[in-house]
């Protein structure tokens, strides 16, 4: 059981250096839009750039034309897929492994599985910059080994720039889409359940009040 | 028709009367208050839980290479899959934060005390039969959190001397978490809600023997019952009403408030998150358990935190009624204690430091420490407030109405020795 105690000892130790790694980058203060266009552009980003490497394995092309993808581009994009074919990036995974050392991580998750997800994603898509030898890096993800697809880095003025977090921002959209895409299903419902669950509570808080009242204060307590 | 329907099943089922003692006659204290109403709550979410989980194991994959798949495909395919997982996902925390308000409660207004031992007891059983579940529960979506959390609490079984490393393997049936280990625990997590059913009879059955504890902590002369109907049903529903907002914001509007970011990774047994924590419900025990440097004193002093409840009877001697109402000190302890539990779980959800481990140790050291004062705390509160009558008034009348006689087992025999 030696492993195990060392396990134990050593996970906490881990645990706080890659906690002090985490916090030292603030993610990008912007609000990830939620409107149907926003995800839309997200999309098209997506498909025809991200999915180069990535892959979103839990949707359908079929999905995408909730979030109001045309059909004729949705035909563009799935080529000869069939409508029901998850969204597989183009290069298979051995492939990614031999030129980058790793797999690109499936992104329909994502979002979920980052702390501030949307943010993480968007801060991450325009953290890219080059450092003093010429290498290009990531703020928030050091090391990284995707390059900067969104060309954040070659963007020598602010209009470029602007259009690039914009770009960044809709494909975070679409990505907290994928990872809940019944968001929306479920708040409408969740309003409606909770005005019927107060106005229920009400109705029965009077009713309590009416049955009690029927007590005699008979009693000493 | 339906009248001589009940009489033919009374007279091979005693059904009416059933009906009529324990529930539309069954005595219940007039003076109970909202804190009362979350036995109910606990079992409603008991069914809730059953029900829900039910339905989830109908697409659910108990399976390595399947189990984080089909939660996502019951997400995102099955019918209002969503709102099936996340009610249950987020109803393991709800069953929680009422099974804790309700301990807090008994422990508040003294309810553990004679003759109510067996029900504190049974809850005991039901609380570690509840957090044994929803541990097992928890590895089922087989993300990485759930991996983790299983492979280092499994672990602390090795802490048992000579066997441990074979109930290690024992309990996951493989030498680190792996398919055997999600199979056997979706097994027992399908099975131990049952188990847990039938301790709920036993507790009620207790409780309908003893009758409903209240808060001025003696049992009340009968003119201060009721009938638990419809005075008590109309209360529980009126309470529930308000239980069901709040549980359902965080079904629709928050329902990953409860999940670790980390559980959205399917499980990596080469790589470590970062950060392994457990269910919010289990972090003041885990803050225990990593204060004690020692491996094997921290696994027994996590365990004792949890079974020393059981003592609960025996180490509060005193006789005064009114549960903490009117026993300041009682009442001081309960709520250093409810403050040490909120401190013990917020270090226990931090990334250890030496700072937070040192207020750790001396938290650990206060949550064992009330305990110990208890029996000299209440002993003396027994002497002075009330073999000196130094109650206030309202405890006097209370005494005086109920015909409550304030001495216990011992002082009665000693009594009955001296005669």
């Amino acid at each position: 059981m030696k492993g195990c105690s060392m396990l134990l000892t050593a996970l906490p130790l881990l645990a706080f250096a890659a906690a002090a790694d985490a916090s030292t980058v603030p993610l990008a203060d912007v609000r990830i839009a939620a409107d149907a266009g926003s995800i839309r552009r997200g999309a098209e980003t997506v498909v025809t750039v991200c999915m180069n490497c990535h892959s979103l394995k839990y949707i359908k092309f079929r999905d995408l034309l909730d979030v109001g993808v045309k059909r004729d581009s949705l035909d563009l994009w799935k080529g000869d897929k069939d409508l029901n074919a998850a969204l597989i990036g183009s290069t298979p995974a051995e492939v990614a492994r031999q030129v980058y050392g790793v797999v690109p991580p499936d992104l329909s998750l994502i979002t979920a599985a980052r702390e501030e997800g949307g943010r993480y994603v968007y801060s991450l898509l325009t953290g890219f910059y080059t450092d003093d030898s010429g290498n290009t890096d990531n703020h928030v993800f050091p090391g990284i080994t995707m390059p900067d697809i969104l060309g954040y880095t070659f963007a020598s003025n602010a209009k470029d720039r602007h259009e690039i977090e914009n770009n960044a921002g809709d494909v975070a959209a679409f990505l907290v889409w994928a990872a809940d895409p019944d968001a929306g299903v479920r708040k409408k419902i969740g309003i409606a359940v909770i005005i019927y669950l107060v106005i229920l509570t009400v109705l029965l808080y009077f009713w309590k009040k009416r049955i009690w009242k029927g007590l005699d204060k008979g009693g000493s307590v | 028709m339906k009248k001589s329907l009940k009489g033919w099943i009374d007279a091979r089922f005693p059904l009416s009367s059933f009906v009529k003692n324990e529930l539309t006659d069954y005595p219940t204290p007039r003076n109970l208050n909202y804190w009362w109403n979350f036995g109910f709550l606990s079992g409603f979410v008991l069914v809730l839980q059953i029900v829900t989980g039910v339905f989830l194991a109908m697409h659910y994959k108990p399976a390595a290479d399947e189990a984080f798949d089909s939660i996502q495909y019951i997400m995102r395919e099955v019918n209002y899959g969503w709102l099936i997982r996340y009610i249950h996902s987020t109803g393991a925390s709800a069953f929680f934060a009422v099974i804790f308000i309700h301990m807090a409660r008994t422990l508040y207004y003294g309810s553990y005390r004679a003759p109510r031992e067996l029900m504190w007891w049974s809850g005991q059983v039901l609380l570690i039969m509840l957090m044994a579940t929803a541990f097992m529960g928890y590895l089922l979506p087989w993300g990485q959190m759930s991996y983790w959390g299983a492979q280092v609490i499994t672990s602390l079984f090795g802490a048992t001397p000579l066997i441990g490393e074979h109930i290690v393997i024992w309990l996951r049936g493989d030498f680190s978490v792996g398919d055997a280990t999600l199979t056997r625990f979706f097994s027992l997590h399908y099975l131990f809600p049952f188990l847990i059913c039938a301790v709920v009879v036993l507790h009620l059955v207790a409780l309908h023997t003893v009758r409903s504890s209240n808060p001025s902590g003696i049992t009340l002369h009968s003119r201060d019952n009721i009938p638990f109907h419809p005075y008590f049903t109309i209360k529980d529903f009126y309470g529930l009403g308000i239980f069901l907002i709040v549980f359902c914001a965080f079904v629709f509007f928050k329902p990953d408030f409860f999940i670790e970011a980390d559980n959205n990774i399917p499980a990596n047994p080469l790589k470590t998150p970062a950060h392994i924590v457990p269910e919010w419900y289990f972090l003041p025990f885990y803050a225990i358990l990593r204060s004690i440097p020692d491996k094997l004193g921290g696994v027994v002093a996590m365990s004792m935190s949890i079974i020393i409840f059981a003592a609960m009877p025996f180490l509060d001697r005193c006789r005064v009624p009114g549960g903490a109402c009117y026993r300041p000190l009682y009442r001081v302890m309960f709520y250093v204690f409810i403050t040490d539990v909120l401190l013990l779980g917020y270090i226990g959800s931090q990334p250890p430091s030496a700072t937070l481990t040192t207020v750790g140790e001396i938290a650990t050291f206060f949550y064992f420490a009330i305990f110990a004062l208890l029996p000299f705390t209440s002993y003396w509160e027994n002497r002075l407030l009330l073999h000196r009558e130094k109650l206030p008034a309202a405890a006097l009348t209370l005494i005086r109405e109920e015909k409550y006689i304030p001495v216990d087992q011992d002082d009665k025999k000693t009594d009955g020795e001296r005669a």
